[in-house]
């Protein structure tokens, strides 16, 4: 894992893509490490009846999915790496996605933002997708970078 | 049963062991929409003292393997911190414990909630060891296209008053406790 400089870093260039599983088992592991236990992630039943999103389905967590909005960037520059550091996570997440579902996240450099040497920073413009294709989160993620 | 059984298979903290799982419990004690103010604001009803499984646990849950990340002994020799590092979103577990199940914030637990957009900065990392005061206010409350949206700011700081991550947590909520209870008892 190696952190570019803030003065090679291209416009445009490209993370490697991430795969997350929202199989209910992960759903679960999820469910009890981020705390978030609310029970139309959990429980099939309660989610059949009371249809939150319109699905009988149970759903992943708009954090989970945040959480591969991040991950894209950081398993290649890491969370925090030689003179890197995520700054900030500004996600949206705009469809529901149901247990069973695979997403893609997907990233590009969008901006350098050329605040001066040692606090140099470079916007991230992150997408997720189901595996119909549809958007399902999207995120601005914001990155320190040596200079 | 609210919490499926199945679930104590992942049970690997102390805190999961302690926390309150049912969200479907209590919920007459949540803050609700209607009920919220802009401008409130207060301690969380809990301090966490973050311990290494705590951050292992998110980590993997994430499907993170690297090593910094997940390993507490490579992580001592490399890690810039000298322990694990947290995952940005480990946020969302602190946020949840503290907030604790009433009162100021409680809507986080709110059944039939819907996440819609959440922004979290990182002013340094979260480090093994420290204990962290989440101090919560509510920052917005609208209706738009007849949803309404509830926000609410969690500043954490660490024993020593470092600033440590913000977090803006929206959600779209049934508006009155009326509502909540249509879903709570569905």
């Amino acid at each position: 894992m190696s952190v570019p400089t803030f003065t090679e870093i291209e416009l445009g260039y490209a993370f490697t893509p991430l795969k997350q599983s929202y199989a209910q088992d992960d759903i679960d592991r999820y469910a009890l490490a981020s705390l978030d236990m609310n029970p139309v992630h959990t429980n099939e039943e309660w989610a059949s009846r009371a249809q939150v999103f319109g699905t009988p389905a149970t759903v992943g967590h708009g954090m989970m999915t945040m959480s591969a909005l991040t991950s894209v960037v950081t398993r290649q520059w890491g969370v925090v790496s030689h003179g890197g550091s995520v700054r900030f996570v500004d996600a949206k997440f705009t469809k529901p996605v149901k247990a069973g579902e695979t997403v893609t996240a997907t990233a590009k450099v969008k901006r350098k933002n050329h605040h001066g040497p040692g606090r140099n920073w470079v916007l991230i413009a992150v997408e997720a997708k189901d595996s119909s294709g549809d958007l399902v989160g999207l995120a601005d993620v914001g990155y320190n970078l040596p200079d | 049963m609210a919490v499926p059984a199945r679930l104590d298979k992942y049970t690997k903290t102390t805190k999961q062991r302690h926390f309150s799982r049912d969200f479907l419990a209590g919920w007459e004690n949540y803050e609700t929409w209607e009920e919220a103010t802009v401008g409130d604001t207060g301690p969380a009803q809990r301090t966490f003292e973050i311990a290494q499984e705590d951050i292992i646990a998110y980590n993997r849950a994430c499907g993170e393997t690297d090593p910094l990340m997940i390993d507490p002994v490579h992580a001592k020799k490399h890690s810039p911190t000298g322990s694990v590092l947290p995952h940005p979103v480990f946020v969302t577990t602190i946020g949840f414990y503290s907030l604790g199940e009433k009162g100021l914030g409680t809507w986080a637990r709110t059944p039939g909630a819907r996440n819609p957009q959440q922004r979290i900065e990182i002013n340094e990392p979260l480090e093994v060891g420290e204990i962290i005061t989440t101090t919560v206010t509510t920052t917005d409350k609208f209706i738009q296209r007849d949803k309404a949206y509830l926000q609410m700011l969690l500043e954490l700081h660490n024993e020593k008053g470092v600033l440590k991550a913000r977090w803006w947590a929206t959600l779209i909520l049934p508006r009155t406790r009326a509502d909540v209870a249509e879903f709570a008892n569905a």
